[in-house]
């Protein structure tokens, strides 16, 4: 029987900010352990939270970036539950009136333009990381209290491609908007994805399963196929799709179940009584909406006009390091075009060797230099390979590298017609070569 | 009085009235300012850094907390010497004193009565004479009811003047920090040491310190007492209100005016029940982090959920028990609207027709009890009665609305201490100050 997919998914998002969502201390989450933490991280007796006005600016600019309807009241309310990775025993959420509502974003799949609704982007706090290993676990509190945003699309996704590209463009236009990092693999973006399958054309919706903990796009993808796999198989055997949690295992390369869902979870939400409602104003809502950075379709457009091609642009705009490391040395150099040259094909592959680590190494500021050594005709550009290799060996920068290396390439004519004289008279045998028809002498 | 004074003092009345979970002898003054060397005590659900703070629970019977309530600093600004962390029902949810894991507080004028609660040890302790300040918090009437039992001035300024950082909360709507004092003038003092607005606290008003104990003054020509009709109807105790009277009769002779005012008898009858679903509510999500996991007396258990839940079973009391319940129903999803939102619709209610009463007086007075301290045992209440529904349980109004309001003693009542409350409208200090001195001058100059 042919079957209708349908797909809708909840993004949780860790916010670029400095400090916690509801209190002062560091939102660094991958230092050691419980170095960032206080008595409100901790659920001590007593606290209260404050909340984070950089949170509100970034999820913000989510908002505009997704064309939600923004509540520029702000209100929080207490989502209940006992589990020892929420200490106060209450997560701070927007349950009855989330920030954004109504958004919608533009993906497109195989050449095709699609529009994905968004239910709700709302604000909250994360909770602690735990890790458990044989008999014990071990709690993390620096994530607890960590600025988050829930974004919720509707159930208008059909296929693992357009799930993936979903994700892919959501996650894109919050990088470039600063409101994450977007690190998948670090968790700093979450996704769970709900599935369910109904006949083709029916109004009928099936039974849904949740897929949590999706660490990557292409897993998202595999994990929707395998999920459609196995729901429709279920189906034509006359079975029922059971309402449940479900996992993706790479190496099964299935889901499997981790908890039923049937029955629905009870957290006596209400509203917050420690936080007050607070109005934002509308000037600073449009100040926030002036100064929005670009978006990747902006970025593209931009670096068309700087001279690239669709495909460079593209490269560059999957990778934020890379394109702010060459819009930041484009400012300086004397060659634009030379600079994307540079940036799309050796850069690039030493970003696939050294990943971030050489953008630590080489500043926009040293590439920018060695850039213009080659404009201005310092080193030739079989040279320029070699200091760029020992730039990122090295941290220097060109100009002290060929320096170092006697590195010399000269420019003045008649200086070099002399030496080209010396070395036809010292090598008469390559000369005869090379008038009796050997083009290897050449390049000798 | 000094801080060595103060220590003995509380030291030679802990064996009889049981005020104090933990004198401190060696805290010392850090700053000069206003309260220099003077001794103060503090409902032990104040949080104070590196000293024992229990809340009265058993749960919290060894917790020495991180950091300071911002009022602990503040009165250490102000040269405040901290002497004892004193007894209170646990967790602030009870009226009596006798629901702390430390054994029941006895009234000093008479053992075998309560001092009430919940702030019962730091009523205790001023009325006893071993300090003239001590801080409490008031949720329902936690401070003003004891104080009347105790014969104290008892102060709950405005929701959000003081700040609640630090306090281990019971309802975070209805808390209020209170204090008591021996007399008016240092209430207003200690209302200009201790409010302001706090940044940790996102329910502290915004405004600084207020100044009001410098130009305090008694003089009330032309003020208006407004008399709670019903309150004042609900008692029967002959020598409660013919006292009452005759304060109402010296503030006339000093150019007050006396004007009955009445509030809608049915809201009047719901205050308790409203009160109790939304405080229950509140304080049960407010103490879901007690759970053993990061600090408290953690009990053995085979995963984490059978701990938290061995935790909570062995460290609260029935009472408390009994509330977690009672709230954890209310916010059910199938119950919340017939429950807990209505309770908070009702609330508004309410608050809209105090406000009106208040809006026709200066200061609304009854008084703060029926009459006095129950005994410790043997206590029975027929709780439909009006004395209970009405005049025992008024007082939660200004918890509702947040307006200031202060218990100052008058005339004993069978010869035990006695007081009437009066409340002001919010963020009206300075009003509530001046006409409880007038009070307070009355009795002093015999009426």
């Amino acid at each position: 029987m042919k079957r209708d997919v349908v797909i809708g998914i909840e993004i949780h998002c860790e916010l670029k900010t400095n400090s916690k969502m509801f209190s002062a201390s560091r939102n660094s989450i991958n230092d050691t352990p419980n170095i960032h933490v206080n008595e409100i991280d901790l659920g001590h007796p007593g606290v209260l939270p404050t909340l984070n006005k950089r949170a509100v600016e970034l999820t913000l600019r989510a908002c505009m970036l997704t064309q939600c309807e923004i509540d520029s009241l702000i209100k929080f309310d207490r989502k209940n539950y006992y589990y020892s990775d929420l200490p106060k025993g209450f997560q701070i959420t927007q349950q009855f009136h989330p920030i954004g509502k109504n958004g919608v974003i533009e993906i497109e799949v195989d050449q095709q333009k699609k529009q994905v609704r968004l239910d709700r982007i709302h604000m909250e706090e994360d909770t602690a990381k735990q890790y458990h290993l044989e008999d014990e676990t071990y709690i993390d509190y620096n994530r607890a209290g960590v600025p988050l945003i829930e974004i919720v699309s509707k159930p208008d996704m059909s296929s693992a491609k357009e799930a993936k590209e979903y994700v892919s463009t959501l996650r894109n236009m919050l990088i470039f908007a600063d409101v994450t990092d977007g690190k998948m693999e670090e968790g700093s973006l979450r996704c769970d994805i709900n599935i369910s399958l109904k006949e083709a054309g029916s109004v009928q919706f099936g039974t849904k399963v949740e897929i949590k903990n999706l660490n990557s796009l292409n897993n998202i993808e595999k994990a929707i196929e395998a999920e459609i796999l196995r729901q429709n198989q279920l189906l034509d055997a006359g079975e029922k799709v059971l309402m449940q949690t479900r996992r993706y295992d790479e190496t099964l390369k299935t889901t499997v179940a981790m908890r039923s869902k049937e029955s629905a979870v009870d957290y006596r939400y209400f509203p917050e009584p420690n936080l007050r409602p607070i109005q934002l104003e509308q000037a600073w809502i449009d100040s926030i909406q002036a100064s929005l950075p670009k978006t990747p379709q902006q970025w593209l457009e931009h670096l068309i006009e700087l001279g690239a091609t669709v495909i460079e642009a593209n490269i560059l705009i999957n990778n934020k390091s890379l394109l702010d490391f060459f819009i930041e040395a484009s400012k300086e150099v004397k060659d634009v075009r030379l600079a994307l040259n540079w940036t799309i094909t050796e850069v690039t592959s030493l970003v696939n060797i050294m990943q971030e680590k050489l953008f630590e190494m080489v500043s926009s500021h040293h590439f920018a230099l060695f850039l213009n050594c080659i404009s201005d005709k310092v080193i030739s550009g079989k040279q320029a390979k070699d200091v760029l290799k020992w730039m990122s060996e090295s941290g220097k920068d060109a100009q002290t590298l060929v320096n170092e290396h006697g590195l010399v390439m000269v420019s003045d004519d008649l200086a070099l017609l002399n030496w080209i004289d010396e070395a036809i008279k010292e090598n008469p045998q390559s000369i005869l070569d090379f008038k009796q028809g050997k083009d290897r002498a050449v390049g000798f | 009085m000094n801080v060595n004074e103060a220590i003995n003092r509380l030291k030679a009345i802990q064996p009889t009235t049981n005020a104090c979970v933990t004198i401190i002898e060696d805290d010392v003054k850090t700053h000069e300012g206003v309260l220099s060397d003077v001794p103060i005590a503090l409902k032990d659900n104040v949080i104070t850094k590196g000293i024992l703070t229990t809340g009265g629970s058993k749960l919290l019977s060894n917790y020495i907390p991180p950091y300071n309530a911002t009022i602990v600093d503040k009165l250490k600004q102000a040269g405040g010497v901290i002497v004892a962390k004193t007894s209170l029902d646990e967790l602030g949810m009870g009226g009596t004193g006798t629901a702390s894991f430390n054994g029941p507080v006895r009234n000093p004028f008479d053992l075998t009565r309560q001092a009430g609660g919940s702030s019962s040890g730091s009523a205790v302790v001023v009325a006893a004479g071993a300090v003239d300040i001590a801080i409490g918090s008031d949720t329902g009437d936690s401070v003003r009811k004891p104080a009347s039992y105790v014969g104290v001035v008892g102060t709950k300024p405005t929701y959000g003047r003081i700040s609640r950082y630090g306090i281990i909360p019971y309802a975070s709507s209805l808390d209020h920090v209170g204090y008591f004092t021996r007399d008016v003038r240092l209430a207003a003092l200690m209302c200009d040491v201790l409010s302001g607005q706090d940044k940790m606290d996102h329910t502290s008003l915004p405004y600084p310190s207020t100044t009001i104990a410098p130009s305090l003054q008694d003089n009330v020509k032309g003020k208006v007492y407004g008399v709670f009709k019903e309150v004042l109807e609900a008692i029967d105790h002959p020598q409660t209100l013919k006292h009452f009277d005759a304060v109402c009769r010296a503030l006339e002779s000093k150019g007050a005016i006396i004007k009955t005012i009445s509030m809608n008898e049915t809201l009047l009858r719901t205050c308790l029940p409203t009160y109790y679903i939304i405080a229950n509510c509140e304080a049960t999500a407010n103490h879901s982090n007690l759970t053993g996991v990061n600090f408290g007396l953690t009990q053995e258990g085979a995963d984490v959920e059978t701990i938290m839940t061995n935790t909570r079973t062995h460290g609260f009391g029935p009472l408390i028990r009994k509330r977690f319940v009672i709230g954890s129903y209310g916010l059910k999803d199938e119950n919340q609207d017939k429950l807990f939102r209505k309770a908070q619709k009702v609330r508004r209610l309410i608050v809209e027709e105090f406000n009106r009463m208040l809006n026709e007086c200066d200061g609304l007075i009854a008084p703060a009890t029926t009459s006095i301290a129950p005994l410790l045992e043997g206590a029975n209440m027929n709780v439909l009665s009006n004395a209970h529904l009405i005049a025992e349980n008024y007082m939660v109004l200004s918890n509702f609305s947040g307006a200031p309001s202060i218990t100052v003693p008058i005339m004993p009542v069978d010869g035990l201490p006695h007081g009437i409350n009066l409340t002001c409208k919010i963020e009206d200090e300075s009003t509530m100050f001046q006409l409880a001195l007038a009070i307070e001058t009355c009795v002093k100059e015999g009426l």
